[in-house]
């Protein structure tokens, strides 16, 4: 069977071991309520007390609450407050300024002492004040020993602990024990607050990111929504065509997803902005040569070319859309590098600026009032097919006519030309 | 005469807690952990002064407080809470709560109210 020396060395071991263990953790903890808990745990355990309870500060609300209590007599957690003009806290507080470990801690029978000393009272009222409140709340709270934690001038919080069961007394050691988790409970807290107010403070800075995003975002959504119905209204004007923009955007969606190109997510949205808004340069087109009835001259041809640059200018405030401009630009490119603005061959001319060059076309030839519905499909289709490989990528128009295939045979009207194509 | 009190909290070890603070201070106490046995300790106990907490399962501290009125409309009542609503503070005072204490709460100004509350009753307030 141990001795008591032998438990006491035990014990000594044992402290040392322990604040390593809890310098340890403070490093990595981040919310120091499970270092406080442990703390109170290990106390409680190793010391056999009534109650062992933990009062910290929090700072917002200028009050001392208790957050840890554990023993036969602890006590309820987040009921009592203490605020900061409690005697017992204006006392601890008027220890700024001084070393650690020095005589902060108070023991109830030291406190009843000095009260009974006649000299204290009279040498300060209001110390004497003081010592008659915290007198007052360790009885209540069955209180034998309090010990303070600060972080720097801050009185962070109070160990409070009640008697040793077995009745003996702490020892010196003891005591500085606990004013050093005291201190380390202090350091916890504080540290963790600091880490918790750069956290809310990125939160913010990423909260504000956000919303400037969102706002850029709305701002580019509704000039698009503008740009939209300008194209819209661009295609009304034009003599002959019928339609829709929106047609346009079927028809090449069609095209792309036969090709097998992934059409998920930002892929899509280029594709159907690019589609839509090919000719919304023609906005900057005087009306009497885009809404001329009758053949251009080549001077009105020249003007009616600028129309891609023209376009591509007016995406310019979209950042998001860089590549859509690059499309819109590209998209009278010809095959054989016959086309304009810049006269680009086969894949340097990008894909989607191909498929929009196939079915921008044929659009124009099947909606034009001069064909009757049936014949103008066949004629279309004839048309597209002879220009494959000279205005047209013939991929492209593989692909497209086997679309326009399913799909009217779907509706079960699958005009001559495309059987003969099914056929070859 | 002995100054009676009625601790009502559905947590036990606030009513244990309560409960033995104010036997240290002479006060008679008995404890109730929800509305419907509130209201019974109330009839059998007769209290002079119900603390009652707000938030509680069943019927909770506005119901019973509206009962224990109804029929003792001079019992003092004070309402005890865990959150500042203010809805529910001004719905307990329109019921006629004597006062409200939020927690966490100061030992001595919860004693100071309830004390406060036993002298109205000794005046016959
Ligand atoms: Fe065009």
């Amino acid at each position: 069977m141990p001795t008591e020396t032998d438990r006491l060395n035990a014990n000594k071991l044992d402290y040392q071991e322990v604040l390593r263990d809890v310098a340890r953790m403070m490093v990595r903890l981040k919310r120091p309520d499970r270092l406080l808990k442990i703390i109170t745990r290990f106390i409680d355990r190793q010391f056999g007390l009534t109650h062992t309870s933990l009062l910290v500060l929090d700072p917002r609300k200028k009050r001392y609450v208790f957050v840890n209590s554990k023993g036969s007599k602890r006590l309820p957690v987040s009921l009592v407050k203490f605020d900061v003009d409690h005697p017992m806290v204006q006392w601890f507080s008027g220890f700024k300024q001084k070393q650690p470990f020095q005589k902060e801690f108070l023991f109830l029978s030291d406190v009843k002492k000095m009260l009974s000393r006649a000299e204290y009272r009279l040498a300060s009222n209001s110390k004497a004040d003081q010592l008659a409140g915290i007198q007052k709340a360790m009885q209540t709270l069955k209180a034998e020993l309090i010990v303070p934690g600060y972080f720097k001038d801050t009185l962070v919080g109070v160990l409070m602990l009640g008697r040793r069961v077995n009745g003996r007394c702490f020892t010196k050691q003891e005591v500085t024990f606990f004013q050093t988790l005291a201190h380390d409970c202090s350091m916890a807290v504080k540290t963790a607050e600091y880490n918790q107010s750069l956290v809310e403070q990125n939160q913010e800075l990423a909260r504000r990111l956000e919303e400037i995003e969102r706002m850029r975002s709305k701002e580019q959504k509704t000039y698009y929504e503008i740009m939209r119905s300008l194209a819209e209204e661009v295609h009304a004007k034009e003599p002959n065509i019928f339609g829709h923009v929106s047609e346009v955007e079927r028809l090449g969606l069609m095209t792309a997803r036969e090709m097998g190109i992934d059409l998920s997510g930002k892929t899509k949205d280029l594709l159907s902005a690019a589609l839509i808004l090919h000719d919304v340069g023609k906005i900057g087109i005087p009306d009497s040569v885009l809404s001329k009835p009758g053949r251009l001259t080549p001077e009105e041809w020249k003007i009616m070319k600028t129309h891609v640059e023209k376009g591509a200018r007016i995406l310019e405030p979209l950042t998001d859309f860089k590549k859509v401009r690059e499309i819109i630009l590209s998209h009278h490119e010809r095959f054989d590098g016959s086309g304009y603005p810049r006269g680009l061959k086969g894949d340097q001319i990008s894909i989607e600026a191909r498929i929009i060059s196939v079915v921008d076309s044929f659009h124009a030839i099947v909606s034009s009032r001069c064909y009757r519905e049936g014949r103008s499909l066949d004629f279309a289709i004839h048309e597209i097919r002879n220009c494959a490989g000279t205005q047209f990528d013939p991929v492209v128009v593989d692909a497209f006519l086997r679309a326009l295939k399913k799909e009217l045979q779907k509706k079960g009207e699958i005009p001559r030309s495309l059987l003969e194509y099914a056929a070859g | 005469m002995m100054k009676k009190l009625l601790i009502v909290d559905d947590e036990v070890e606030i009513c244990e807690f309560l409960k033995s603070f104010f036997e240290d201070r002479d006060y008679r106490v008995a404890v109730a952990h929800d509305g419907v046995m509130a209201f019974e300790q109330v009839g059998i106990f007769k209290p002079d002064v119900v603390l009652l907490d707000i938030q509680m399962p069943g019927l909770d501290g506005l119901q019973a407080l509206k009962k224990i009125k109804e029929k003792y409309p001079k019992m003092k009542v004070i309402m005890v809470t865990a959150v500042e609503t203010q809805e529910k503070i001004e719905e307990a005072m329109r019921l006629g709560a004597d006062n409200y204490i939020t927690k966490p709460l100061s030992l001595e100004y919860l004693e100071k109210d309830v004390q406060d509350k036993i002298e109205l009753l000794a005046k016959g307030v």
